[in-house]
């Protein structure tokens, strides 16, 4: 009599079950719970950290690089999650508005844990300084303090002092910065034009050329590229409403259609499509105001309206 | 009667000289045997299989790093994979390192060691030197992938894949010191309390700037001393710390390297001495 042991399935069957019926009921109640959470309290997530930057520093052992990534990253999340936030388009230099109260705790221990760390220098000079200007420059001045010989910090200090106004003090960062070695030679340059003409748009368009050109970051390099199209506009907006002007001037009345002044935008140099309507630097058409006999920028635009 | 005797005594004398000689040259052979040992006991207990979890979390930070980083996926490749490096071989030194000893004990394995012409400093050696040699093995490849992610993520050769060894030099030379402490611990504790002696050890160890500062600071000459005495009895794991510099393309100055690498092997004997010390005091009869 040949008696073949069958195998008993049933204990694996069974085990099988519960890990996949099981797993599949885990990720309904998680989806369900995600559901039913209350809504997360703006309090607490905007509390401040619970770890100062030097007791980071003491706690991070030998891992202090990669809590700094950590911090980092976090920094760039929160702002992230701050932008899409609000329904309309933020420029990176101008988040007044979004209520970044832990964005400079959030630098601050990313370069007390890697002072070498430039990059949230560079985010603490741009997007730090339109919340808090005086904490951005005293990371800024911080990153100096630890890196004496990289000159783009003096060029990220400068900017701060730019954007506020303060020329003198932008004119003297610059300074600073062409003395140290290995600093290009726009950086002399920038400071005599700092100190003659910081306010002008020809200042603006060095400044952020040469942000374009030498930033490492690609948001950064993308606010750049965009206030360099607004600088762009904001000179041939000029030249539309000297046209506009001396149009309503001989005629009497503001022009209906750029069709009606296509030839005078022409002979100033201006792109027109087809119709004659002038294009904005992001290849957009000019709206013509016909109330106040002016020109703006298409909604649809990229390039930004402040 | 004066002859016969000054012979036989110096016939004796030539027979401990040999027995000496004989002895001495095997111990390296015998050192070699049981760290090979220890080595194949490692591979057998599969510890190596962190490398395929190493592996995983290097290729997925190469892959979506880039989406989180704002451009700085090179320092956090660098960051991440010799800090993972670290952390990793600091587990394997301390629990497979607790167990060298015990687990012989434990199976009375030891006796019949001890029961062959084994020197029970050398046994500990061997030991030591087969879990260093399982480190070894897995810094290197460690390295070796943290090299290859960052070829990936700069799309073709980058420098820092080289300038990066130097920090990885260090961090296997932590580790040399941390197995040491962890040996030197289970030589005469329970593997748990070892275990946690040595985690506390290492953390200490990276808080040496600290008890400098501390002995530096202090008003009374006990506490000056007592601080002072800890700052150079524990090891000082902060200076064998270059991961981060390492990441910004920094290599140490060679007489530092030099320095730092010999003061390792420095205190790494003093422990090994110490463990062979306290060891040898166990009766295994």
């Amino acid at each position: 009599m040949n008696t073949r042991s069958v195998p008993n399935y049933k204990p694996t069957v069974a085990m099988a079950a519960v890990v996949i019926f099981g797993m599949a009921g885990s990720v309904l109640l998680s989806r369900w719970i995600d559901a039913h959470r209350l809504a997360a309290d703006r309090t607490i997530e905007e509390e401040r950290l619970y770890i100062t930057a030097s007791s980071a520093r003491h706690m991070s052992l030998g891992f202090r690089g990669l809590v700094a990534d950590w911090y980092w990253m976090r920094s760039l999340q929160y702002v992230g999650g701050k932008i899409l936030s609000v329904p309309q388009d933020v420029e990176l230099d101008d988040l007044s508005q979004l209520n970044l109260q832990l964005l400079a705790p959030l630098l601050d221990t990313a370069t007390t844990l890697d002072p070498e760390f430039l990059e949230p220098y560079e985010y603490a000079a741009i997007v730090l300084s339109a919340v808090d200007v005086p904490q951005a420059i005293r990371i800024t001045q911080k990153g100096i303090d630890a890196n004496p010989s990289a000159w783009r910090l003096y060029q990220q200090l400068g900017y701060i002092y730019w954007q506020q106004g303060d020329f003198q003090a932008a004119s003297e960062a610059y300074g600073r910065g062409a003395r140290v070695p290995g600093a290009p030679v726009w950086m002399e340059a920038m400071k005599a034009r700092m100190a003659a003409e910081g306010g002008s748009r020809t200042t603006a368009r060095e400044i952020y050329s040469r942000m374009f050109e030498e930033s490492g970051d690609v948001k950064v390099k993308e606010m750049a590229r965009r206030r360099l199209l607004q600088l762009e506009s904001f000179e041939e907006r000029d030249a539309i409403r000297t046209v506009l002007s001396a149009y309503r001037e001989r005629t009497g009345h503001c022009p209906v259609s750029w069709k009606e002044i296509a030839a005078l935008l022409r002979t100033t140099g201006l792109t027109l499509d087809v119709s004659g309507t002038p294009l904005d630097p992001a290849g957009m058409p000019y709206v013509l105001r016909t109330a106040d006999c002016s020109v703006d920028l298409d909604p649809n635009s990229e390039v930004p309206y402040n | 009667m004066n002859t016969t005797t000054s012979l036989q005594a110096i016939s004796e004398s030539t027979l401990a000289q040999n027995r000496y000689i004989a002895k001495r040259g095997n111990a390296g052979m015998r050192i070699a045997a049981i760290a090979r040992n220890a080595f194949r006991e490692a591979v057998r207990d599969r510890v190596l299989y962190n490398l395929v979890l190493f592996v995983l979390m290097l290729t997925a930070a190469a892959i979506f790093i880039g989406e989180l980083s704002g451009g700085q996926e090179r320092k956090i490749i660098v960051d991440l994979g010799l800090s993972a490096m670290l952390l990793f071989g600091v587990f394997i030194a301390i629990f497979v390192g607790v167990g060298l000893v015990y687990k012989e004990i434990e199976r009375r394995t030891v006796y019949a060691i001890f029961a062959k012409p084994v020197g029970r400093g050398e046994f500990l050696v061997g030991k030591y030197l087969g879990l260093c040699l399982t480190l070894l093995v897995n810094v290197v490849i460690m390295g070796a992938g943290v090299s290859l992610a960052l070829i990936y993520v700069s799309r073709g050769w980058d420098p820092l894949a080289l300038r990066l060894w130097p920090a990885v030099l260090l961090i296997y030379v932590e580790l040399m010191i941390v197995t040491g402490v962890a040996l030197l611990f289970s030589s005469f504790s329970s593997p748990a309390l070892a275990a946690l002696l040595t985690f506390l050890v290492f953390i200490i160890g990276h808080f040496s700037a600290d008890l400098k500062q501390l002995s530096l600071s202090m008003p009374g000459a006990i506490a000056r001393g007592l601080f002072s005495g800890l700052y150079y009895l524990l090891p000082n794991l902060a200076n064998l710390s270059f991961i981060t510099p390492a990441a910004h393309g920094h290599v140490p100055q060679l007489a530092n390297l030099i320095a730092t690498v010999l003061y390792a092997l420095l205190y790494i004997a003093v422990i090994l001495a110490s463990t062979t010390l306290i060891f040898s005091r166990r009766n295994f009869k």
